[in-house]
């Protein structure tokens, strides 16, 4: 659906009429006629197509991220600013295509720009440089001829030269653009994100609730990958366009305390937050295992749940956490839902007409929390199985409350609930990680298919149940026994 | 340093690959309608759905073709668009051109089969070849007397091997421009990595002569082998769509067609017996490769020998009997990919090495060591080893890796760990060069100096990033005397350079550099007849001299690989140029709860003879090795029991990402290669084979955990194999 998107692209500023629906790689190639981001595999799974988001964060500043533009829908671009390699490249070479060059980690070149924009983008994130992470930013891409030694060459010759730029981006952006990573008009402008057509909200309240056309839309990373080609009278609402509907806040009541997630929370939001970590300490190390960065920096946990895939991560990890959705626009006006109580069937979900997730509740107790997926990549894979457990200790160390969940097993997400009823009041042994284990392998009825056998899915759930009583307790050295 | 000009283009994103070029107004898009199955009749396509939805849709089938509807090269088998029936899943049954490139697939997709009828399909190679499905004839190569060697040996072991296929993933997907031309034939830009080869299909299809068809290929986004015949069904039918419509037609596969639609490695399933000596040495050695070659012949009748050339791997061996059978499925048609057909004889003789190890309670790197290629040994196909740097490479190899200290630490560390085992491995690899065929291994250069000073070059070889244009560049300025800066590589058209092979088999430099500096030798001798009379003239006077005086500053050479013969009769002869060296050690943990694994070092010593540009070289190395590794312990061609692919997307084929790959420390040995262009060796493909090690790496991991369960020899080694050797209840 066409509709007025002010944005800039590189220096350029536009305002114009476009479909809302369309994919930004196809406008950005074809209207634009930029066609240094390529198309590798249009379904966010190669960062051929990467460019640089910019927008206002959680906390209204100034935010940058790379994302891949095949998932990302011109409609997104309202109010926003995009960073293709032209614009990079705009006064020659960078010291980040430099280096890229010097070490020959550009043989074909298609992946190239796609490399550049996730490196460049890493310098300008903010995040601390080191050689670490600075391959870890490049973990959404692919790249077929070098084997990527000339990458992690380039990326550490990066970290080392970088190693010193100042924190936060009113500060980094001048550095950045003094040191000719970025064209120094082109940084100036990465400052001031561009306002939207309308004002706050105005495109999301624009479209009628009622509309056949409407499609409620996160990030776009599952639908654009279904939906590569959209229909144009498609008529896509964002759900970060609905004034606050990207934030986590500490609500509910003294004996029931909640953290409250709007729907526009994504990945990245999610696992950054204070709140978070101090209910499940040390969860951000899960971050890793869902996706890739740039799929991270755009993945809303509503779009996670609603996707309803038996195998979202986090999902998995939501409903060990104890989550329920708050869904409105229905008949009845807003509803509340227990998590496990959304999935109906293979990719079916109790969401009615009309209905939209406008929030996630998740109870505010501290817990010991652990996740576990497998699948056959360690990064920027789909699990063949995940589970997540999230347990309480009595003061004499006997698990007081446990909650897992599985995924991949059947053909919604489960709670194992038998598994859970197993485990509450017991102390944590490797006799009850091997109890829990017969449990969680006969959890569901899982199928075979390309990730995986039937059987291997069942033994996955098993072992990592066990590996969950590991990290879970790691005080008690559970490994050697249950190896043995 | 000197930087690759054609990389500072891709570094910027100005590079133009074929789907960043202007359209041509009234340019019409094609898209393809592909059979819904592994094997089927069909009575005809119902297209009205697809016509309905605008009028700049067409659809064109079989019964359009003006020429032969026929792709195949060494047998007639493939035809270009399937009438009457299919016979595997993924084939084309249609194109389909309209206005976009999304109104031509959404009109392509609702193309409907009409009167399909499902016929059997047969996927296993070995129930192929028991059904007498077979291409051509088994081929054997032979060598002393296994089986009277066999008599003759301590132990004697045989066993099964099998290894998957492997898609190429190229990241730009496969694609041809075509333009109809006021002469009646067409021009053609397409992505393969043989021009001349799609001239001649195109001409044959189009039924035009070859000098209607003129093809031009710029620079590839990758191929790897999968563009080398597999490009050229893509250009066919833009050539036939701006035929049929006399408007230019472009074809751009999406990355789910092009992984359904195009061929990939062979899958492998192999039987093996080694016979040896108490003390590691190999007496015989004998197996026997069902190659599923897939539905149709394609070039598995070159990659086959390759098979039984690599059989031995490293090894002098001197009693050896390998047999290669080409068995068609109704699988997609296997083609070339990097090593092309050499990793999967390499598997299978390292498989045999770990199994004999075993027998023999000694370690696998024993035997390895003991059996290397050493100067005047007979390779089983008659040829003598020259100069071979088998057991070079691997002893600096394995100094590199500080061999000893690793196998005891790595037992040190799994006596002190439960949870995670470490294993290593080695595979020392002797890898042939020159097309298999010998009569390929040709290659011409037009050499223009313009009459300013700048050189203009034109060769048979397609740059598709491993630096072959780079590296004619520096000869040419070598040969020429002048800085590189001088020098255009051209893109490759068959109108300046005619007949060209494809750039494959890892010979690209060899033969077209070869060819280049041949060429400036001529024009070098020219000028510098002139300069005799007049010294003190640079480069730049002298050209202009020798334009004013009507010099020819135009030379065209040709250059043929020396010394080339096989005798199909004995399958004896000398096959190859000369043979490349290497080794690997790989090392890897695993986790012994999950089944997963990740490679933690790789040390590599390759025999680079003389490197023309050592990154360019650090680089092809490094990659073969990451695709090799990928194969071996990481990419699973999954097919369903009914013949479809079932990772057909990048969500379900999992390649090497960063994270996934090993610190890499990649060594050259560097003693010239005489006869070749600078003295170097070619590098494309034999690091390929390094990966293997990792493979290995893994299973001595495993070995840790279940010393005394059998081994599997089944590539890709993947977590769901490690976990159910792990798990004691069901063995792989
Ligand atoms: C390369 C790649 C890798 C991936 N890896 C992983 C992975 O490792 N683990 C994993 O779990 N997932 C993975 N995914 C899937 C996907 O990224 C996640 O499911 C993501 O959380 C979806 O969020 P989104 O905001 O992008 O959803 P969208 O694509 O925007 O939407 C998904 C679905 O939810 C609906 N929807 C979205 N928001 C709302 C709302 N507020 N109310 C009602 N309906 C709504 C949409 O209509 C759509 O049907 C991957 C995807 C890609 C492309
Ligand atoms: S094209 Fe591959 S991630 Fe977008
Ligand atoms: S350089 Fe070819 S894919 Fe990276």
């Amino acid at each position: 659906m066409k509709r007025v998107i002010r944005f800039r692209l590189n220096e350029r500023l536009y305002e114009e009429e476009i479909g809302s629906e369309q994919p930004a790689l196809d406008w950005i190639r074809k209207t634009a006629g930029l066609t240094g981001t390529k198309e590798g595999c249009r379904e966010g799974d190669c960062g051929a197509c990467l460019v640089l988001l910019g927008g206002r964060g959680m906390d209204g500043r100034p935010e940058w991220k790379a994302v891949t533009s095949c998932t990302l829908g011109m409609g997104e671009l309202d109010g926003r600013h995009l960073v293709t390699i032209e614009g990079l490249a705009s006064g020659g070479l960078t010291p980040v295509m430099e280096a890229m060059l010097d070490e020959g980690a550009s043989q074909c070149g298609f992946c190239s720009p796609g490399f550049i924009i996730a490196l460049t983008g890493f310098l300008v994130s903010g995040q601390a440089i080191d050689p670490v992470s600075a391959m870890a930013s490049v973990e959404g891409n692919l790249c077929r001829c070098t084997g990527y030694g000339s990458i992690r060459r380039a990326a550490s010759i990066l970290a080392r030269d970088f190693a010193d730029l100042p924190a936060g981006l009113e500060r980094r952006l001048p550095e950045l653009a003094r040191r000719h990573v970025l064209p120094a008009a082109l940084a100036q402008l990465m400052l001031e994100p561009p306002e939207p057509a309308g004002s706050q909200g105005a495109a999301f309240a624009a479209i009628h609730p009622e509309d056949p056309s409407l499609v409620d839309l996160g990030g776009g990373t599952d639908w654009y990958v279904r939906n590569p080609d959209p229909d144009p009278d498609l008529a896509p609402r964002f759900s970060d366009q609905a004034p606050g509907a990207r934030s986590i806040r500490a609500g509910g009541s003294a004996e029931r305390p909640v953290l409250e997630l709007g729907s526009a929370v994504t990945v990245d939001d999610f696992f950054a937050s204070p709140l978070v970590r101090n209910l499940a300490p040390g969860i951000e190390r899960f971050a890793a295992d869902m996706a890739s960065p740039p799929i991270r920096a755009r993945a809303t946990l509503a779009g996670n749940i609603v996707n309803a895939s038996p195998i979202a991560d986090l999902t998995s990890m939501l409903l060990a956490l104890g989550a329920r959705l708050v869904l409105e626009g229905g008949p009845d006006g807003e509803r509340l839902l227990e998590l496990s109580d959304f999935f109906l069937g293979y990719k079916k979900t109790d969401i009615r007409d009309g209905e939209r997730v406008r929030g996630i509740l998740i109870p505010a107790s501290p817990l010991r929390f652990n996740f576990e997926k497998a699948a056959k990549r360690a990064r920027l894979d789909i699990a063949t199985v995940n589970t997540a457990m999230a347990v309480t200790l009595a003061p004499d160390g006997g698990i007081a409350s446990v909650r897992a969940s599985a995924g991949g097993v059947a053909p919604v997400p489960l709670r194992m609930v038998a598994l859970e009823n197993a485990m509450v009041g017991k102390q944590p042994s490797a006799a009850l990680a091997r109890e829990a284990g017969k449990l969680a392998y006969d959890c569901g009825s899982p199928i075979g298919d390309v990730r995986g056998s039937a059987g291997y899915r069942r033994r996955l759930m098993e072992r990592l149940t066990w590996a969950h009583f590991i990290r879970l307790w790691p005080e008690l050295g559970l490994e050697k026994e249950l190896l043995a | 340093m000197k930087r690759n000009p054609e990389s500072v283009l891709n570094v910027l994103g100005k590079t133009q690959y074929l789907d960043d070029l202007p359209e041509n107004a009234g340019m019409l898009h094609a898209a393809v309608v592909l059979s819904p199955s592994a094997h089927g009749r069909f009575s005809g396509l119902d297209t009205a759905a697809a016509l309905a939805m605008d009028s700049s849709v067409r659809v064109v089938v079989a019964a359009d073709i003006p020429g032969q509807n026929e792709l195949g090269t060494a047998v007639f088998d493939e035809p270009l668009l399937a009438a009457g029936e299919w016979h595997y899943h993924g084939q084309v049954l249609a194109l389909v051109l309209a206005s976009s490139r999304s109104l031509a697939r959404k009109a392509a997709a609702r193309v409907a089969v009409q009167g399909a009828e499902q016929l059997p399909a047969v996927t296993d190679p070995r129930e192929a070849a028991a059904r007498g499905n077979i291409i051509l004839s088994p081929r054997t190569q032979r060598s002393g007397d296994v089986d009277t060697a066999f008599l003759a040996c301590d132990v004697v072991v045989s066993g099964r091997v099998e290894s998957g296929g492997q898609e190429h993933v190229y990241l730009e997907t496969q694609g041809a421009i075509a333009w109809p031309d006021d002469s009646g034939g067409v021009r053609l830009l397409s992505g393969t990595q043989s021009p001349s080869g799609v001239q001649k299909i195109v001409a044959r299809v189009l039924g035009l002569p070859m000098n209607l068809v003129e093809v031009e290929t710029r620079r590839l986004g990758g191929a790897f082998g999968g563009k080398e015949d597999q490009a050229t069904g893509w250009a066919a039918l833009a050539a036939l769509g701006a035929v049929v419509s006399g408007r230019p037609v472009k074809i751009n596969l999406n990355r789910r067609d092009d992984m359904v639609a195009t061929g990939k490695r062979h899958p492998y399933s192999s039987d093996f017996r080694i016979g040896l000596k108490k003390d590691g040495t190999i007496l015989a050695f004998e197996a026997d490769f069902y190659q599923n070659s897939g539905a149709a012949t394609d070039l598995s009748p070159a990659i086959i020998p390759r098979t039984l050339f690599h059989a031995a791997g490293a090894y002098h061996i001197p009693n050896v009997r390998v047999t290669g059978t080409m068995c068609r499925t109704n699988l997609i048609p296997f083609t070339a990919f990097r090593g092309f057909g050499g990793p999967q004889g390499f598997f299978v003789i390292e498989s045999a090495i770990d199994a004999a190890a075993r027998a023999l309670g000694i370690e696998p790197a024993d035997i390895q060591r003991r059996n290397l290629l050493s100067d005047g040994d007979e390779f089983h196909y008659g040829m003598v080893a020259e100069d071979p740097r088998a057991k070079e490479t691997m002893e600096r190899c394995l100094a590199k890796a500080d061999w000893n200290k690793l196998r005891a630490d790595i037992r040190d560390f799994n006596a002190a760990h439960a949870g995670l085992k470490r294993g290593a491995a080695a595979t020392p690899v002797c890898f042939g060069i020159s097309f298999t065929k010998i009569m390929m291994n040709q290659g011409g250069a037009l050499v223009h100096i313009y009459n300013d000073g700048s050189v203009g070059v034109s060769t048979g070889a397609v740059e598709m990033g491993q630096g072959v244009g780079r590296k004619i560049a520096l000869v040419v300025a070598d040969a020429l005397g002048i800085p590189d800066s001088k020098v255009k590589i051209e893109t490759t058209r068959t109108v300046t350079v005619a007949n060209t092979m494809p750039t494959a088999a890892s010979t690209g430099t060899d033969i077209n550099a070869m060819a280049a500096k041949i060429a400036c030798d001529q024009l070098r001798a020219r000028l510098d007849a002139l300069a005799k009379d007049r010294p003190g003239l640079d480069f730049v006077q002298l050209v202009a001299l020798a334009h004013e005086q009507r010099v020819d500053l135009s030379a065209h050479a040709f250059y043929a690989t020396p010394g080339l013969h096989y005798d199909l009769a004995t399958e004896k002869g000398k096959p190859f140029h000369y043979h490349v060296y290497g080794c690997a050690v790989v090392t890897a943990t695993l986790d012994v709860l999950r089944g997963t694994y990740q490679f933690d070092d790789a040390f590599i010593v390759h025999d680079i003879a003389h490197s023309i540009d050592p990154v360019i070289d650090r680089g092809q190395v490094e990659g073969a090795f990451a695709q090799g590794l990928g194969w071996a312990a990481l990419e699973e061609l999954a097919f369903g029991a009914d013949g479809r692919l079932l990772a057909n997307t990048l969500s379900t084929y999992k390649l090497p990402d960063a994270h996934f790959m090993p610190r890499m420390d990649v060594e050259f040995l560097e003693r010239p290669n005489p006869g070749t262009v600078a003295n170097s060796k070619a590098v494309g493909e034999p690091p390929l084979m390094y990966g293997i090690a990792g493979y290995f790496a893994v299973l001595d991991a495993l070995k840790a955990v279940h010393p005394d369960k059998p081994a599997f020899y089944d590539l890709p080694m993947t977590p769901e194999k490690a976990l159910r050797f792990l798990s004691e209840e069901d063995s792989p």
